[in-house]
């Protein structure tokens, strides 16, 4: 009796509030995508890229003596600044095709290949680590948790709640939102729609660029694992739903804790096969994903 | 994306044209190569023909119905680790690893197709790319096939009496007769009613059903089709190499497929042989001066997509025809 | 343009409904529809005609009543069992294979006439869907654009051209969608000669949507009036011009 409450207490836990901390980040990721989806209709191909960017960022401003406080900061900015040229540059060019489903699903793969490649040539292929901000360990419920990993959760979750918050109490949201449900509408409203676009791409990057930033000192950084994580992000997105923030937390979360908590009971290699086979399944059973599209809670 | 060739009263003579002057090209590149003894070329234009199989299936299934197989390898791939296993474990025979492999990606098709083919088709994409994940993460872990290593020891099989897999120009020769067959296959079925069907889907999905059709039976169809090239490709692989890695099944090889086909003309067929063909060309000239070949190479490919979507054969064709049609005043 | 009383029913459509929400968009609808007529279904906007139509074609399921076509029940039926019953839509919004050619579009369409090994020859030989082309490039005067891309013609040949794909498989009837939506004076006139011909010479019953009221006066042989979500008229083109609460619903009570 006393040690399936101790497997709980002392197994368990740990594991699922461990893999808290990577939930909170994989949600970002996939805020980040679904909200590109949602308003652009694009998918981004290239947003396990950014992610990854948005880890060797870090690896750039620790190298040159900053903290990683500013990386913090900075990172975003970076990546915001990048993906609106991206937006503005490149995929606003295929926006008006007629095949543009195909032509921006093949431009953001262009994009990431190109993206992978510089990376391998500027940084090499070899993994780099980062160093946490924010060290020791701290004693909850019996076991110890790394302070770092209890930072990204509530600093992740404080972003979470703050996207939430920009995208349905603020009037930037509503702006957002009403171009996504009516573009036509909102243009002739007044609202410059091709320059929301390119700020929502931003957005969306900029948080798989926090996403990354979060998750460098924990896991190592190496030039493919934009790609490695990107499916992960993908399949959150399409079982919460493609568009739906709610979905993207609520999926994020779920999938994440199923993992952290199943790698207790099979062997790690078989995470992606998990996961793959529960979108699969979601997919054959709900088609549109768990929850609706952007515009709704 | 070009459509022109869909059309019935079209005569593509461009086309043919282009095709006779690839397959004639590579022939002579081929002979050329042997009769100078330099066996690299003519087993890195096997190889290019080999990966321009899977170019082809690629092309089937994006410049055709409409769906991007971001993960296309795996087939390529389970052609190759089956014909190996075969070859390895079964009889060193090169029919037997050829048919066996076509079979067994042909299920392997119609199980991913049932995944794979659901009614929105913006998650074929992403299913084909986590299909591919899975599975080559599986075979990397698997002890049994090599784990990352792969198996190497695939033996040298006679093809026919006197030709062996190991005489440089006589596999190309081999290659070069099974991926102009196949090249020939797909051009047959896009002249049939039920490869037009292919390509109406592509233009006009919702409509399909109204005429009378089920789209998704045609879907499942071009994706086993498209499995069993790949696989067929694939199965030449390891007789050309002597062995097989999970790489094959690496994201790697289903984005270069990709690549070939967008920038040799996607919808095309002809388009994806030259894409494979030139861009192993442009790989292996640019590897003599700089390792960082692939970041060109991605380059290349994001202008194409902007700049010109419809490729290399598809931009010639026009002015080909134009040229033809002059020459012959007579005809159409 | 005579009902004659013997004219067996083709289409019967029994308590047809739906809901959107609190918003009743169709409510009890019945009428039936009887072989070679041109059946029309007319009401100010707002009276759920789009809708009574997507509920006829199966594009929406209804909550309530059926559809029933020659006696087979085909509610909610999938577009392609619908045409396998013999029954085949147009659509107000052009729904073409823009990219490729007029004869490619109809070939396309006329390709279900085709069975067994026709599949695997080249189209060259698909005889029965060249003939039917042909035959059709012929009757809607588009033989002259045989070879023009379809999203190269004039609205009012694209808004043809949506016709024939339709009756490309030889159905028994045709749902028409606003077959005259955006067209000029002169193309509505020649659209309406053809859907009345196809009855009249073809033996085609058709059920038709439209917002043109003379238009349908001129060409039905029977109208349903709808007002939003009922039905409110069921008769000939006269007994219903006449009827008060037709007149009404158009014009409002000051008439």
């Amino acid at each position: 009796m006393t040690s399936i409450l101790e497997w709980l207490q002392f197994v368990l836990a740990p594991q699922s509030i461990n893999g808290l901390s990577i939930g909170v980040a994989v949600v970002l990721m996939a805020l980040g995508l679904t909200i590109i989806f949602g308003l652009l209709d694009v998918i981004n191909m290239a947003h396990g890229e950014c992610y990854a960017l948005g880890a060797y960022a870090v690896v750039i401003i620790l190298g040159m003596g900053v903290s990683f406080w500013w990386a913090l900061v900075l990172t975003p900015i970076i990546m915001g600044v990048m993906g609106y040229a991206m937006e503005r540059g490149l995929i606003q060019r295929v926006f008006h095709s007629k095949d543009r489903h195909t032509l921006t699903l093949l431009l953001t793969f262009g994009m990431a290949t190109v993206m992978e490649d510089a990376i391998k040539i500027v940084f090499g292929a070899n993994p780099r680590s980062v160093e946490a901000p924010v060290t020791g360990a701290t004693e909850l419920f019996g076991s110890f948790f790394p302070n770092y990993r209890l930072f990204v959760m509530l600093l992740g979750g404080a972003i979470i709640v703050s996207v939430w918050l920009l995208v349905f109490r603020t009037s930037i949201g509503a702006i957002v939102r009403a171009a996504a449900h009516d573009k036509d509408m909102s243009a002739s409203l007044g609202i410059p729609v091709s320059r929301v676009y390119a700020l929502t791409f931003a957005f969306g990057v900029a948080l798989a660029g926090i996403a990354g930033v979060l998750l460098a000192p924990i896991y190592s950084v190496f030039p493919t694992m934009g790609r490695d994580f990107v499916l992960m992000a993908f399949s959150v997105v399409i079982i919460g739903g493609m568009g739906s923030i709610k979905g993207a937390v609520i999926a994020g979360l779920v999938l994440t804790q199923i993992q952290s908590i199943s790698s207790l009971l099979i062997s790690p290699v078989w995470n992606d096969t998990l996961l793959f086979g529960i979108m699969v399944i979601v997919l054959m059973w709900r088609p549109q994903g768990l929850f609706g599209k952007l515009g709704h809670a | 994306m070009l459509d022109r060739f869909n059309s019935s009263t079209s005569k593509p003579n461009a086309v043919r044209l282009l095709a006779i002057v690839f397959f004639v090209t590579a022939l002579m590149f081929a002979i050329i190569g042997t009769v100078m003894g330099d066996s690299f070329y003519v087993r890195l234009a096997t190889e290019a023909l080999i990966f321009g199989g899977l170019a082809l299936s690629v092309d089937l299934l994006l410049g055709h119905v409409g769906l991007l197989p971001l993960g296309q390898a795996l087939f390529f791939g389970l052609g190759a680790y089956v014909s190996a296993l075969v070859l390895k474990e079964w009889a060193a025979s090169f029919w037997l690893a050829i048919i066996v492999s076509m079979l067994f990606c042909a299920f392997a098709g119609l199980v991913g197709g049932l995944i794979a083919i659901r009614s929105k088709g913006v998650y074929f994409a992403l299913i084909s790319f986590g299909l591919a994940q899975v599975f080559s993460k599986v075979i990397y872990n698997t002890r049994e096939l090599g784990a990352s290593d792969g198996m190497t020891g695939v033996p040298v099989v006679t093809v026919i009496p006197g030709l062996q897999t190991d005489n440089p120009l006589g596999f190309f020769i081999v290659t070069w007769l099974v991926i102009g067959g196949i090249y020939l296959g797909l051009r047959y079925i896009m002249q049939t009613p039920m490869g037009r069907l292919f390509g109406a889907i592509r233009v006009n999905e919702h409509r399909v059903c109204f005429l009378g059709f089920d789209a998704w039976r045609f879907k499942i169809t071009a994706f086993v089709a498209a499995a069993v090239v790949a696989g067929l490709s694939g199965a030449l692989y390891p007789m050309l190499r002597g062995f097989v890695s999970p790489e094959l099944m690496f994201f790697q090889v289903s984005g270069n497929a990709i690549v070939n086909v967008i920038v040799g003309g996607s919808g095309t067929l002809i388009g994806a042989l030259y894409g494979a063909g030139l861009l192993t060309m442009l790989k292996s000239i640019l590897g003599s001066f700089t390792v960082h070949h692939h970041i060109v190479i991605g380059l290349l490919f994001v202008v194409v997509v902007i700049a010109f979507p419809r490729g290399i054969v598809g931009y010639l064709v026009p002015v080909l025809e134009a040229r033809l049609s002059k020459k012959k005043p007579g005809e159409h | 343009m005579s009902q004659s009383s013997n004219q067996d029913t083709v289409l019967s459509v029994q308590g047809l409904g739906v809901s959107f929400g609190a918003l009743k968009a169709v409510h009890d609808l019945s009428f039936d529809a009887k072989r070679g007529n041109v059946t029309a279904i007319i009401g100010p906007n707002g009276a759920g005609k789009s809708t009574a139509f997507n509920l006829i074609s199966g594009a929406i399921v209804p909550k309530t009543g059926q559809v029933k076509f020659e006696g087979q029940v085909v509610t909610g039926f999938s577009p392609d069992k619908m045409l396998s019953a013999g029954l085949s839509r147009s659509f107000q919004i052009t729904n073409l294979f823009f990219d490729l050619t007029v004869h490619e579009n109809l070939r396309l369409a006329g390709q279900y006439l085709e069975h067994g090994q026709g599949w695997w020859a080249p189209v060259q030989r698909s005889q029965a869907a060249l003939a039917r082309t042909d035959e059709l490039l012929k009757q809607f005067g588009l033989a002259y654009k045989s070879n023009e891309l379809a999203g190269y013609l004039s609205h009012g040949e694209q808004r043809r051209l949506e016709i024939a794909v339709a009756l490309a498989s030889k159905p028994s009837m045709i749902l028409l969608d606003e077959p005259t939506q955006g067209m000029s004076h002169a193309d509505t006139q020649e659209t309406a000669e053809l859907i009345a011909s196809l009855a009249r010479d073809f033996g085609l019953s058709v059920l038709l949507v439209e917002h043109d009221v003379d238009l349908v006066m001129r060409v039905s042989d029977h109208v349903v009036v709808m007002a939003q979500g009922i039905k409110i008229a069921d008769g000939s083109p006269q007994e219903v011009r006449a009827n008060p609460d037709v007149q009404t619903a158009y014009f409002g009570d000051k008439h």
